[in-house]
């Protein structure tokens, strides 16, 4: 018997107006029947590449070359109708962020049961096709009723379901999911993993997901393949993949999502220049910054809902929380971007007013989730750098100012970077030039809003190292605003747990994460992918 | 215990359908359309008596008159008031429907507004009609082939037409076309008085004034429409689309189509004013008996009242239009509905 | 020395604009051909003889068709229509360039205002643009014209202040998108006030867009002139391609077939606005990436 999917020696490369560009080359990879891969990956190692071609929906300006057999049968060589008749029926796809995957002005239901109708032998009435769209909504738990939802009325997590039931629409053998769970919450992440899993082993189907999270693989996955610049590097089962990766960049990756819980990666995120380890000096005791009974409402929505906060100096607190959570109103808030409803925040005793705002934001500083972003692409990184100084009219030698900042940042040699644009950086060096942009006005806080979310993962050891450095070395506190409970293990020495606009738990990273208290807490524990249950002691 | 956080409660609450009820939505449009209105009345109220001097001298210019006729004729049209006086007078007017009385026709311009309103709106549905089916279905098929020869000509050609001032597209057919169609006016004064021969004379009337202002006007819309489509074309839901085994124009007709169409609606409605604009060139080329000629008369003379008038009657016109447009818009798009 | 770094940089974007600018070769077409006609324009008075603009003093017979001495033939009163036309692109030129820097000025203003501070006097400004934009814009341009006192002051004026809703409506939208990038968060966090945002980031983010839209509304200002003048509101001591083609009208000279007398100014005016079109459109592409394959 055939492989349900083997690929031989697959090659694409891209036409673009500066020459071409080899995406992917000389992959090959075999999957059976029932079985599942997971491919791994980072941002333009290919993964999404190799995806797309198997059932040829790469753009016009790719060049696909080796063989592609679905089932014995080529793709690369079939005729367009068999292509069409091939798609979805024997192999389809759930897309990365069903938000845009879905056509936002038809009805759900309509969305689901097109391929049905299309693929159908012979013409299905509509009762026919009504009850396999109703059969469909049910096996991935949504009520049947949402079938007349458009995108837009959906949470994420349902949107992702309603692509889950649309793959499995016309029965087929192979499931293809590109990071289908890459923008939702952990415990959302988690419900849809466990509904991908349940529907694969009950329906012998087999899968092929795609990820940059080894964890989330790993949770899925019979096999895993990493790929690197375009090729795999490495390929094994899933388990020994994880336990003693081989090739450099799987190790990499694997330590961007450490295990809660492992005193190896406890500050010491994955870096390159290992840190010292820690000094035993427990944080000083007088604050920098806090909130007292901090509210934010909009209207009847009550984004921070009364909270109690403090940052010390030279410590670092992590705020955990899910998106909707309030935990990036209450970062706006505590930097002054936004009026709080009521409350106070107070920096070393004093609270804070719109007189003393800009004296205030030479102590506490933003450091943003997306570098590419938070750049202006006009700016070189000399007057990204300048721009904090130049506001506040720091007095000194501006350019040795900035090159200072560059160098605590640790951008060396600076003079290298001064003239560069943003678009000439990596996403590591960007955030780098955020940070020194902070650092150019000396603070005392930094405030950082998912500091590595967007960044790929082997630059994420990097910039927390930076960021324990600046710490150990500036005294810097630090305020980690997250959604990645790994990242509060690697760096932080408190965590809060934010939760519908409320703390529900604060304590330090031991206490909380190894002993929670909350619900909220244990149920985003017991939601990272490959987790065991919380330690219990 | 997962069960206390139910997944339905973990909904971002920004992606959260709101609540916002229509009849609200309608409320809000409509006062905004009535202060539009109120705005555009008093604008016309201010701009005519903006005049340097005395709308009388500007009447009276070339003629010999006595300080006795340029006193009633001070008294008929109100200007011996003081000038709240005469605000009120102009509102309490508009209010009944009285635009004032004509100096040129010496009628009342709201009876003179009623008469060629019929023409203009046979003419301006006429092109409109045909200009959006035509650019529409251009504009999908030049887009979906972007690059092609197809796409280059018809883009080519619409924007030549873009910059074609309509009065002289009108002039260049007179010549053109050299007596074979009417020059000017709506019927033969010889046509029979039924209905079929009036129809005929009307439509043979019509074809000149209808594809001088459809020229400009598709071209428009078919830019709108192709842009438009454009910008869906590397959506990812029709990825989606094409992975579930579509045929390309199924994606096109189904998915593609339908996304670019409501920008392209609004922008239909928001462009109106221009349709107005075309109007009034158009119909004093072909002296088509219309609000369009009106305005010429009345600002050759020129004719205060009248000009007042048929200013409130078709600024109102692209207001109430608008008003139409945004609450079609919010039927078409689901995505509006629920905000 | 680091203002000499900024400066290379400077000069190899324009470098790396003015590339991308010349690809497009209907843009730059448009670019040659509009360069010529203003350079025409400026020189008319040197390269020509304004006497023969005098209606007393006219050359040739009325209406005479294209012949050796006049290549494009005469007016009603004898005069040489390719005189008439060169001269006439003055006047449209003028009104033109002159009426798109009003509208685009008050656009500009009005549009990063609108964007920049929020609540009321954006919903003021909001309200009044879009109060604005409904408006039929040559019914108000007429009555500007039929209340102020005639000349090219009021054109300019009446194209100026009815056309700069939607450069408004523009900016506004460029302004929104550019406040909502996290760099303008982070300019905030940094200590930077609001003259600091709008002159170091918005302005500087929302001006190609605004360079890229003026030369669109230079084309639009030159047709709104021609039409007005069409309608006998022009200046009638100065000569404009709308007010030939009035004349052509008024005088029966279309009726009789005077053909040569209605070509040569209408068609001025689908040249050099459709010049300025194209030319706008590669703009756009250069400055809107996103646009780039679309025109």
């Amino acid at each position: 018997m055939s492989p349900l999917l083997e690929l031989k020696n697959l090659g694409v490369t891209y036409r673009t107006g500066s020459g071409e560009i080899e995406a992917v080359r000389d992959v090959h990879l075999r999957l059976e029947p029932g079985d599942t891969l997971g491919v791994a990956g980072e941002s333009g190692s290919g993964k999404s590449t190799v995806a797309m071609s198997v059932l040829r929906l790469l753009p016009k300006s790719a060049r696909v070359s080796g063989e592609i057999l679905l089932d014995g049968e080529d793709v690369t060589t079939m005729r367009w109708g068999r292509l069409r008749a091939v798609r979805w029926a024997e192999a389809s796809i759930v897309f990365q962020g069903a938000m845009h995957a879905l056509n936002p002005v038809r009805r759900i239901g309509a969305q689901i049961a097109e391929p049905i109708r299309l693929h159908a032998e012979k013409p299905l009435s509509e009762a026919e096709v009504g009850a396999r769209v109703a059969d469909l909504l049910d096996q991935v738990d949504l009520p049947v009723a949402r079938a007349g939802a458009y995108p837009h009325e959906l949470s994420g997590g349902q949107k992702q379901r309603v692509m889950i039931a649309m793959a499995l629409a016309c029965r087929p053998r192979l499931i293809i999911a590109d990071e289908p769970t890459t923008a939702l919450d952990v415990i959302v992440q988690a419900q849809v993993l466990d509904l991908v899993s349940r529907l694969v082993a009950e329906q012998r189907l087999g899968l092929v997901m795609i990820s940059h999270d080894l964890s989330v693989l790993a949770a899925t996955c019979a096999r895993i393949a990493v790929m690197y610049q375009g090729e795999v590097v490495e390929e094994g089962p899933g388990k020994e993949l994880m336990a003693a990766p081989k090739h450099e960049h799987t190790r990499a990756l694997a330590a961007a999502f450490p295990t809660v819980g492992d005193p190896v990666s406890r500050f010491a995120p994955a870096t390159s220049t290992p840190l010292p380890p820690e000094p035993e000096t427990p944080p000083a005791p007088d604050v920098l910054l806090a909130a007292r009974d901090l509210r934010v409402s909009y209207g009847t929505l009550h984004a921070v809902a009364g909270v109690d906060l403090e940052v010390r100096r030279n410590e670092i607190v992590a705020l955990v929380g899910q998106s909707g959570s309030g935990k990036t109103t209450l970062a706006r808030t505590l930097l002054g971007l936004q009026k709080p409803t009521s409350g106070q925040v107070l920096f070393e005793g004093t609270p804070l007013t719109a007189r003393g705002l800009k004296a205030y934001r030479r102590q506490v500083q933003l450091v943003l989730q997306d570098p590419a972003s938070a750049l202006n692409p006009r700016h070189t990184v000399y007057e990204a750098v300048a721009e904090g100084p130049r506001i506040h009219g720091l007095p000194g030698d501006e350019r040795q100012i900035v090159i200072d900042a560059l160098e605590s940042a640790e951008l060396r040699p600076a003079e290298r970077f001064l003239s560069r644009l943003p678009h000439e950086l990596s996403g590591g060096q960007r955030q780098r030039v955020v940070i020194a942009g902070a650092l150019a006005l000396r603070p005392s806080v930094l405030v950082a809003d998912e500091p590595v979310a967007s960044l790929d993962a082997s630059v994420r050891g990097e910039i927390l190292g930076l960021l324990l450095r600046l710490r150990r070395e500036l005294g810097l506190a630090g305020l980690v605003i997250t959604h990645d409970l790994g990242l509060a293990w690697n760096i932080a020495d408190r965590v809060a747990v934010m939760y519908r606009g409320e703390l529900v738990e604060v304590g330090t990273v031991e206490e909380v994460l190894l002993t929670p208290a909350h619900d909220y807490t244990k149920a985003l524990l017991a939601a990272l992918p490959g987790a065991t249950e919380p330690a219990e002691k | 215990m997962t069960d206390t956080l139910a997944a339905a409660e973990l909904i971002d609450p920004d992606e959260r359908p709101g609540r916002t009820g229509t009849a609200r939505f309608l409320l809000g449009k409509l006062g905004g359309a009535v202060t539009s209105l109120l705005l555009v009345a008093a604008l016309g109220f201010l701009l005519f008596r903006l005049i340097p001097g005395d709308p009388v001298s500007t009447l009276t210019k070339d003629r010999p008159t006595s300080p006795e006729q340029i006193a009633d004729l001070r008294a008929r049209l109100g200007v011996d008031k003081p000038l709240w006086q005469q605000f009120l007078d102009y509102v309490g007017g508009l209010a009944r429907g009285d635009l004032g009385t004509s100096f040129g026709y010496n009628r009342p311009v709201a009876d003179l507004i009623a008469e060629r309103f019929w023409p203009t709106l046979l003419l301006v549905g006429t092109a409109t009609l045909l200009a959006v089916t035509i650019g529409l279905w251009l504009g999908v098929r030049a887009a979906w082939r972007r690059g092609s020869a197809f796409d280059r000509t018809q883009t080519g050609i619409a924007l030549t037409l873009w910059s074609v001032p309509q009065f002289w597209l009108g002039l260049l057919l007179l010549i053109a076309t050299h007596g074979l169609f009417p020059s000017g006016g709506m019927r033969s004064p010889d046509a029979g008085p039924g209905f079929f021969a009036q129809a005929g004379t009307i439509a043979y009337h019509l074809v000149l004034p209808c594809v001088t202002l459809l020229a400009v006007l598709y071209a428009q819309y078919m830019l709108v429409m192709r842009s438009s489509l454009l910008g869906e074309m590397d959506a990812e839901y029709l990825t989606t689309a094409r992975a579930k085994g579509l045929r390309d124009d199924l994606v096109r007709r189904r998915h593609a189509v339908p996304n670019a169409l409501l920008p392209t609606v609004t922008l239909v409605f928001l462009q109106f004013g221009m349709v107005v604009s075309g109007t009034v060139t158009v119909e004093t080329v072909f002296s088509w008996p219309g609000l369009g000629l009106l305005t010429y008369e009345a600002l050759r003379v020129p004719d205060l009242p009248l000009l007042q008038g048929v200013f409130l009657v078709l600024a109102g016109s692209v207001i109430v239009m608008n008003l139409i447009a945004e609450v079609l818009y919010r039927v078409l798009d689901p995505r509006v509905r629920a905000r | 020395m680091t203002a000499a770094i900024v400066w290379q940089r400077r000069r190899a974007a324009a470098a790396g604009v003015w590339r991308e600018f010349a690809a497009n070769r209907g843009g730059l077409a448009g670019l040659v051909i509009l360069a010529v006609i203003v350079l025409l324009a400026v020189l008319a008075p040197v390269i020509t003889d304004p006497s023969g603009l005098d209606v007393t003093n006219a050359p040739g017979r009325p209406l005479q068709p294209p012949s050796g001495r006049f290549p494009l033939g005469t007016d009603i009163d004898g005069r040489s229509v390719l005189l008439l036309t060169l001269w006439g692109a003055r006047v449209s030129l003028l009104v033109g360039f002159a009426a798109t820097i009003l509208s685009v000025l008050i656009g500009t203003i009005v549009g990063i205002a609108a964007g920049h501070f929020g609540r009321w006097v954006a919903g003021i400004l909001l309200r009044l643009t879009d109060f604005f934009l409904v408006l039929p814009s040559l019914v108000l341009a007429i009555a500007l014209s039929t209340v102020l006192p005639q000349g090219i002051a009021t054109i300019i004026l009446a194209v100026g202040v009815t056309s700069w809703p939607t450069t408004a409506r523009l900016v506004r939208a460029q302004t929104l998108t550019i406040e909502s990038r996290p760099y303008i968060e982070r300019a905030k966090a940094l200590g930077g006030g609001h003259l600091h945002i709008v002159g170091k980031h918005v302005l500087p983010g929302v001006l190609p867009l605004v360079l890229a839209n003026t030369t669109l509304v230079v084309g639009n200002s030159i047709i709104a002139e021609s039409t007005l003048s069409f309608l006998g509101l022009g200046d009638p001591s100065a000569v404009s391609w709308g007010s030939m083609l009035q004349r052509a009208l008024s005088s029966g000279a279309v009726t009789g077939g005077a053909w040569w007398y209605l070509l040569p100014p209408g068609l001025a005016i689908v040249v050099i606005v459709l010049c300025f079109t194209l030319v706008g459109r590669a703009l756009e592409t250069v400055v809107n990436p996103r646009l780039k394959g679309h025109s």
